[in-house]
């Protein structure tokens, strides 16, 4: 029998959205814990009421407290959010399966695929824990507008309501607000491939280019986002919700986004290496690029704006170039490849 | 089951439907004028006129009285139909006959299943099943399936080919050392007298599947539960039909196995000492099918819109079934039974112990899932994505524990061939006229067969499929004749025939049917007409 959970939820991840989602729980007066990978970090949270690797330039709540202790911290939980890049999101999913049970809720916030397999984060929950009251929460979130006391709103995908429930409940009443949706494929999608799209734009910005061309990379690119959708079996109106549209206009739109970072500095010249390296964070777009690209070539997928961040990326094509080629695509239906269905 | 057994049983049904329509009294109006509707319609082509004549009275009189009566009336008329429903669905049970039929129909079956002369069907019984245990073979997961079946109440679910496979099914549980299994048998399985006489009379209960009320599918579904309860256990095909067009399942029906659960919520709920209620899934495997043709054409007449209940198929022939089982065995060709792990309601695998296990073999307390606040509670929404997940876990092991046989493999091979040269042809054109190549060069087929083979033998050492011990290290010219030594024997027309070096495509539909056994594992395939 498991102890008395005396906890609302965990978080677990000590990056920049787990903080985040730390400080709205805080000031809802939740009582939850955040487990971190690194005694330090936990010492710094703990004691200093500081993320300087991730949330720099922000103090956090006092009632925020961090543990290493992932077995202690999920025992006391009745709901967990993983918020873990997607690299090492397997390893800590195996993690909090020693300990889960089948009652306690499981979310993700992880916006990205395995990069070797092409699995969603709620197929890793599956295969690494026994819970199946999973879930994704997503939508446009970025985790400094969100440390800076911005509102903001969010989707939770979850074929449970029980999950869906959950997570409102947490968050009732503050400054996100959660709407609950069954399509998990399509969020976690939206959510993934808006970061190849915020890497488009960004070179986009890079280049000098102005509104026009974004909203060109912006719509097509959406068009590119649905079609994977609907090969994986989501919901093409999902696409329309915060974790299509909304997601995919916030961190396009951004320069607080970490993959629009990258585009940008791309554009100007830099390698992939050399950006990659001078960031403490993790920018999801660059896996999940080599990912979907994978797949839809698998798949027989034309997704134009994919292939060409890929070669941007992966096989150093020159920028310029590539979105000349790009350009040069021959053009028919807008809407064809999802009309009919 | 035990008389006594039955009536809790009845009461129970009764109860748990009647609560269930009658929370909302809008719900009890529709219900019962919903009923009447559907059974009044389904009168219009009863074939049985004495039935139907008393049917009729009974609900006319209900139908005449409801259009009149106030809301508990109206309730108290919808518990009369519920009680109608129940007591037909539970037939009349005699323990005098189940102690005859548990003595008497394994070796009878045998002697069926051998389709010996009436002499010698009267002189084999007694040797008639040392010959059985050759040509079927039970294999896989026997022994954690009997564990389970100590342990608690096993629901067995099983691939559906043929209208034998319950007759197969029962043989399989009675050389396993088992009990009966409560089983609802379709009316055209009562249609033959003997059979029918013994279903009744070894647990089986009665399904009506042209009664479409939702009340009546109801009534069904919680009889099942409640034997469940009981510890009954059942046995029933997920798929809810025979497979029309050969494949695999992929698509369960939910409702029944959903049953499951709720029975384990339930115990639970009444702390029994063995709550536990584990499925069991398992596969029936054969070379050739004994309705393939009425299948097929079945399926092909209108995709998705089956007939549904065909009475009037292979199974309802003597003759056909006496002819099927000469040349089956003739051919000393072995039907497989694969039982797989057991599972719990939520999909995970059960071990020789009774655990639950999770994909990384972790023990799972599986009790935790069905709690809310520290305690069992039904959760109709959430329940009903366990079952999903249940379905998914016994379409996994349906799949996994499919045994491919020559006809399989070489029906793939051979159309996969024919969808090649045929690019842009209408799908049925292809069936009906085999396109512009009426043959195949044997070199071409063997060489087909041996691409096939490659992936399939990849396929099993992934453990995504079973290769029948006829195709296993025998080399292909034997696995190809052994094919063609079947699907030219029974069917009217033969699949394929060989004529000097070419291989001929006769009965297309046939290649398909046994062709479609093989989809659904992810083989490359030429992109088949439309």
């Amino acid at each position: 029998m498991r102890k008395q959970a005396n906890l609302d939820v965990l978080i677990v991840g000590g990056g920049s959205f787990g903080t985040a989602l730390a400080t709205l729980l805080s000031e809802m007066g939740k009582r939850f814990e955040m487990w971190v990978r690194r005694e330090e970090l936990a010492q710094e949270i703990n004691t200093q009421h500081t993320n300087t690797r991730y949330a720099s330039g922000h103090t956090l709540p006092t009632d925020i407290r961090a543990t290493t202790n992932l077995e202690q911290a999920v025992e006391r939980a009745p709901t967990i959010l993983m918020a873990v890049p997607s690299r090492s999101f397997r390893e800590v999913a195996r993690a909090v399966g020693d300990t889960i049970q089948g009652d306690q809720i499981l979310v993700h916030t992880t916006k990205g695929f395995e990069i070797e397999s092409f699995k969603p984060m709620s197929t890793i929950l599956r295969e690494e824990t026994c819970t199946l009251k999973t879930g994704v929460l997503a939508g446009p979130n970025l985790a400094g507008e969100i440390m800076a006391g911005h509102p903001a709103g969010a989707t939770v995908a979850s074929h449970y309501d029980e999950v869906i429930d959950a997570v409102q409940d947490l968050f009732r009443g503050g400054r996100i607000r959660v709407y609950g949706g069954h399509d998990v494929v399509g969020t976690e999608v939206g959510s993934a491939l808006k970061n190849i799209i915020a890497l488009a734009a960004g070179i986009s910005d890079g280049m000098g280019f102005g509104d026009n061309t974004k909203s060109l990379l912006l719509t097509r690119g959406l068009s590119e986002m649905a079609r994977v959708g609907v090969a994986l079996g989501a919901d093409v109106f999902t696409f329309s919700g915060l974790t299509g549209v909304g997601d995919l206009m916030c961190t396009c739109a951004s320069s607080l986004s970490r993959n629009h970072q990258v585009g940008e500095r791309l554009a100007k010249g830099e390698s992939l290496d050399q950006i990659l390296n001078s960031m403490t964070q993790v920018a999801e777009g660059v896996p999940t690029t080599e990912a979907v690209h994978r797949y839809a070539t698998s798949k027989g997928l034309d997704l134009p704006i994919v292939r060409a961040v890929h070669t941007i990326l992966f096989q150093n094509g020159g920028v310029a170039d590539t979105i000349a080629q790009l350009m040069q695509l021959p053009v028919g239906d807008e809407l064809a490849a999802l009309r009919y269905r | 089951m035990r008389e006594s057994d039955k009536e809790r049983v009845l009461v129970e049904v009764v109860h748990r439907t009647f609560n269930h329509y009658t929370k909302d009294p809008r719900r009890t109006e529709q219900a019962l004028f919903d009923t009447l509707y559907e059974e009044r319609l389904r009168l219009e082509t009863e074939g049985n006129r004495t039935k139907a004549k008393k049917q009729g009275a009974f609900y006319r009189r209900i139908h005449k009285e409801a259009l009149r009566a106030s809301p508990a009336r109206q309730s108290e008329l919808l518990k009369e139909v519920i009680q109608a429903f129940a007591d037909e669905v539970a037939g009349h049970f005699d323990p005098r006959v189940f102690a005859l039929a548990t003595r008497v129909v394994p070796p009878a079956l045998s002697a069926l299943l051998n389709t010996l002369s009436p002499l010698r069907l009267l002189t084999a019984i007694p040797t008639g099943m040392a010959t059985l245990n050759d040509q079927i073979v039970i294999e896989g997961e026997t022994e954690a399936f009997k564990a389970a079946a100590r342990m608690g109440t096993t629901v067995l679910v099983s691939t559906h080919l043929s209208n034998l496979d319950s007759i197969i099914l029962g043989y399989a549980l009675f050389r396993l050392g088992l009990p009966p299994y409560t089983y609802g048998a379709g009316l055209n399985l009562f249609a033959n007298k003997m059979i029918g006489f013994f279903m009744h009379n070894l647990g089986a209960y009665k399904v009506d599947r042209r009664k479409k009320a939702e009340v009546y599918k109801h009534v069904l579904k919680t009889y099942a539960g409640c034997t469940m309860e009981l510890g009954y256990h059942n046995m029933f095909f997920p798929g809810g039909t025979r497979s029309r067009s050969g494949a695999v399942e992929n698509r369960l029906k939910m409702g029944l196995l959903g049953m499951s659960l709720d029975a384990y919520i339930h115990n639970l709920l009444a702390k029994k000492t063995r709550p536990d209620v584990f499925v069991v899934p398992c596969t029936l495997n054969y070379q050739l099918v004994l309705e393939a043709e009425t299948l097929i054409e079945d399926y092909l007449k209108a995709v998705g819109k089956s007939r549904y209940i065909i009475e009037d198929d292979e199974f309802s022939k003597p003759n056909r079934v006496i002819d099927f089982f000469t040349r089956l065995f003739s051919l000393d060709s072995r039907i497989h039974m694969v039982v797989s792990k057991p599972l719990d309601g939520f999909g995970n695998v059960v071990d020789e112990q009774g655990r639950s296990r999770d994909h990384r073999g972790r023990v799972v307390d599986r009790e935790r899932y069905v709690y809310q606040n520290g305690s069992p509670a039904f959760d109709a929404q959430r329940d009903q994505e366990y079952t999903r997940e249940l379905a998914s876990s016994i379409t996994k092991a349906f799949h996994r524990d499919t045994v491919i046989k020559p006809t399989h493999l070489v029906a793939y091979s051979i159309l996969d061939w024919l969808w090649e040269k045929c690019p842009g042809m209408d799908f049925y054109r292809v069936l009906r006229t085999g396109g512009p190549e009426e043959s195949i060069p044997m070199t071409e087929a063997y060489s087909r067969v041996d691409r096939t083979l490659g992936t399939l033998r990849e396929f099993e050492q992934d453990n995504r499929l079973r290769l029948d011990e006829s195709i296993r290290g025998k080399d292909t010219g034997a696995v190809v004749g052994d094919a063609l030594a079947h699907l030219k024997s029974y069917h009217r027309r033969p699949a394929l025939l060989r004529r000097g070096d070419r291989l001929f495509h006769i009965d297309r539909n046939l290649l398909l049917y046994y062709h479609n056994r093989l989809t659904g594992f992810g083989l490359p395939t030429w992109e088949k007409p439309q």
